[in-house]
């Protein structure tokens, strides 16, 4: 089969070609309506939330060091990190939504679709937040809880924060894309709401590399 | 504002058969077709402010349009069925049997088309439409070198494709 032959064929099916799909571009102003239900919107529509609820649990963080007014220092330090990590994510979150609306689809196909797959894939980039669990370990704790029980405390509840310290910390390090090849890394990944999407967004990365490799 | 919806009616209007060529080839299912086909729409009207003529309006219109199919092509994609050759379609039946050869052949072309992964789809279908190597390498972000490879690549599976069917 022949270059020639090959195009005759390409343009014998335009007589074949399904037309009567809706191009509605005399109706631009409902085009404009149609921004808020794009499907290719959804990625940003799913951040929008995670910001609204983000927000909602910042401000409730907020009020509760506001209530405590520093009686505990353990409870205000626990819950003011916990504060600043997700103040921090909500920002990174804005920080995505900012760049999938700022997302031009007229650069070259691939370099929109890895920066659109790299924000798909951007659930890696707020793991940071593994690091806050250490605190949930220690809100609780508080003077009269430390010399109330004694010797029970330090065999109990240190090691308890200790071990979620190092293992935040060792996941952290190890929940990087370049080791998606990983059983347990793409588990974890599963174990998330974003996990689809972000799987799916990793695998067309690597396809696009091998395709700008040739 | 209006001018500029006049000029961006007109260029599209005669352009809009790239616009049904990439429906057609990223979706199979109908209604799936006319969500992509407004997608497009949508996109190129928001992106036409931007069009500062640095690139050729062609040039332009395939890279919006492909990057919206190929996304959403990605968010849709399900067990679509692939066209598939039956037995009706290899065979001449009461057609004149020029004719007949000539929509089987359109049918697989398609169905290799249709088999193709995202990009590789994109590249055919710039090829299949004439253009050029610096074209396709511009709207694709690869290098010449690389879109000929790839070209002769995709080409020989496609001939080989042909003759195990044909013979």
């Amino acid at each position: 089969m022949e270059d020639i032959a090959l195009k005759d064929l390409w343009k014998a099916q335009d007589e074949k070609l399904d037309r009567t799909m809706k191009l509605n571009l005399y109706l631009l102003e409902s085009l404009q309506k149609q921004k808020a239900e794009s499907r290719l919107n959804s990625l940003a529509r799913f951040k929008g939330w995670a910001v609204v609820l983000g927000v909602v649990w910042v401000l409730f963080l907020g009020l509760l060091i506001y209530g405590n007014r520093l009686q505990n220092i353990y409870f205000t330090v626990s819950i003011g990190m916990i504060l600043i990590f997700n103040i921090l994510a909500v920002a990174v979150y804005i920080k995505h939504i900012v760049l999938i609306r700022q997302l031009d689809y007229s650069k070259s196909i691939t370099d929109t679709q890895k920066k659109l797959s790299e924000l798909q894939a951007s659930t890696f980039n707020t793991r940071f937040l593994l690091l806050q669990t250490p605190f949930y370990c220690t809100w609780f704790w508080s003077t009269e809880m430390i010399e109330g029980s004694g010797i029970k405390f330090w065999l109990i509840a240190v090691p308890i924060a200790l071990l979620f310290t190092l293992l935040a910390i060792w996941l952290y390090r190890n929940l990087v894309p370049g080791k998606m090849h990983k059983k347990w890394v793409r588990s974890l990944i599963m174990s998330t709401p974003e996990h689809t999407s972000v799987m799916k967004a990793q695998d067309f990365l690597n396809e696009i590399a091998e395709f700008k490799k040739g | 504002m209006q001018n500029n919806k006049e000029e961006f009616l007109e260029r599209i209007s005669a352009h809009k058969l790239i616009i049904y060529k990439i429906c057609n080839a990223y979706c199979k299912n109908r209604y799936d077709r006319d969500d992509l086909a407004q997608e497009i729409s949508y996109q190129l009207w928001r992106s036409y402010d931007h069009f500062n003529g640095s690139v050729k309006f062609s040039t332009w219109m395939y890279r919006v349009a492909l990057n919206v199919a190929i996304t959403f092509y990605r968010k849709t994609k399900k067990a679509e069925a692939v066209i598939q050759l039956t037995e009706a379609d290899t065979e001449v039946e009461d057609k004149h049997e020029d004719r007949a050869e000539l929509e089987k052949n359109i049918l697989i072309l398609q169905q290799f088309i249709n088999e193709l992964n995202e990009l590789d789809k994109a590249l055919m279908i710039l090829y299949l439409e004439e253009k050029g190597y610096s074209e396709i390498a511009e709207i694709l972000g690869i290098t010449e070198t690389n879109v000929a490879t790839k070209i002769s690549r995709i080409k020989d599976k496609l001939k080989q494709k042909f003759s195990t069917i044909n013979n």
